[in-house]
């Protein structure tokens, strides 16, 4: 049986560490691949932020729900390590007083999660009915009587609420945002290869034609990308 | 040697039960499902669509699945037993796995032996807390793997409810390139892939080719 229990856990292992940490996204070739692009002492920077659509395509979680999301690549000099640090980011909206630091994936899903469940389903159900009436009636109201006829009525229901739980709401589904966004992120700490991935910004995007920059302490530098 | 007798005629019996699972894996996935095309390097999600309950149960067969015929067999198999297989998980042995006489009885070895889902049978059936994955693979007979154990082949795995959480799928057709994806499944909500697999060019093909 020993051999077996190996077997075990050689592949709980390798399953582990096919599982570890975040990964970002594959770079581009170059930082000139990104519409937002700068060189900065050898230190070449994309940005990309991705509209309501993009990020649908590119996320199982409900992003645009909380925050706007930035692709975001290194490409260091050679030789010279890059520090990358999530809190050297912010996001700011031109000609406003807006501006967002980026926040973790657990926060995002965290808050993903609670917009979900406290989501609520209203469903308008239109009726109509039509009853004939035959013999003649009378109303105690008005004091009249009624022949045969044809009665007409419409109405609207109004039913709120779910029979379930309601979608990406359970425990589950947060840890499993919590892990989609934390494996697609930006990986932090020292990189000295290019490295991409997502950062999250908990700012509205619901101001269509708004511009934003994207601000990044490289050392004592400060790069602003403007991102279209 | 009553004992005995009859001890030869369990396993006798037991020894139907692989077969019995490749049947019932085949025929456990819903068949009416339509995988819609999607681009074929892409990984789109659609919107939340809640299924028809009335088909899903069907499909679901209760919401111990496909486990009710397990207990059947395995109520045959002396009570050595039916176990609530939950999966997926590295088990060292199958959920019928037995041990007369303090041996292991090694019959029931899938996945490890033979093209048997690791996956109790009924494990992709819908549930209302899971979420789809709506699958459409070329070739169809391509193999497919979930956090890198054997599901079946995909043309019997069209439509694959899972609990919510990230999964390594794989796609694998002999002659083909593997195809690997990431996926993240959310209850309520379905999610297309598309896996086109490339043939494989051997480097002898492609010099013959003008």
């Amino acid at each position: 049986m020993n051999w077996k229990l190996c077997v075990v856990v050689i592949l709980a292992t390798a399953t582990l560490l096919m599982a570890d940490g975040p990964k970002g996204t594959e770079p581009r070739p170059a930082a000139t691949g990104y519409p937002a692009h700068t060189e900065i002492n050898g230190v070449a920077v994309g940005a990309l932020l991705l509209t309501a659509d993009q990020a649908r395509r590119h996320f199982v979680s409900d992003v645009n729900r909380c925050c706007l999301v930035v692709e975001v690549a290194f490409y260091p000099a050679k030789d010279k390590p890059l520090n990358v640090s999530l809190n050297d980011f912010v996001l700011r909206v031109k000609d406003s007083d807006i501006a967002a630091k980026p926040s973790s994936a657990k926060v995002i899903a965290a808050s993903l999660q609670k917009k979900a469940r406290s989501d609520r389903d209203v469903t308008v159900y239109p009726s109509y009915g039509v009853t004939y009436q035959s013999g003649r009636t009378y109303d105690p109201v008005t004091g009249t009587t009624q022949g045969s006829g044809v009665t007409q009525t419409t109405g609207v229901m109004v039913g709120i609420g779910n029979p379930g739980p309601n979608p990406a709401s359970t425990d589950k589904d947060r840890s499993a945002m919590e892990a989609e966004l934390s494996e697609k992120g930006l990986p932090e700490g020292t990189a000295s290869a290019p490295v991409a991935g997502y950062v999250y910004f908990p700012i509205s995007s619901k101001k269509k034609n708004a511009v934003h920059q994207l601000e990044y302490k490289l050392g004592e530098e400060k790069v602003v990308l403007a991102l279209p | 040697m009553r004992i005995l007798g009859f001890l030869f005629g369990f396993l006798f019996l037991a020894s139907f039960l692989p077969a019995y699972r490749a049947t019932a894996q085949g025929t456990q996935q819903p068949t009416a499902s339509v995988a819609t095309q999607a681009s074929p390097t892409s990984q789109t999600q659609a919107s939340a669509q809640e299924p028809s309950n009335s088909k899903k149960e069907k499909d679901d067969g209760s919401s111990d699945g496909g486990h009710k015929l397990h207990l059947r067999l395995g109520g045959i198999s002396l009570g050595a037993g039916y176990a609530h297989f939950s999966g997926p998980a590295f088990y060292p042995y199958g959920p019928y796995d037995f041990y007369p006489l303090g041996w292991d009885y090694s019959a029931f070895w899938y996945p490890y032996w033979g093209p048997y889902s690791f996956f109790a049978p009924g494990y992709f059936a819908y549930g209302s807390a899971k979420g789809e994955v709506r699958l459409t693979a070329q070739p169809k007979t391509a193999e497919v793997y979930l956090d890198q154990a054997y599901a079946g082949t995909a043309d019997k795995l069209k439509d694959i409810w899972l609990e919510p959480g990230a999964y390594d799928l794989s796609v694998a057709a002999s002659g083909h390139q593997a195809y690997h994806r990431r996926i993240y499944v959310l209850s309520g909500r379905s999610l297309k892939i598309n896996a086109t697999l490339v043939a494989e060019v051997k480097p002898g093909e492609a010099k013959d080719k003008p």
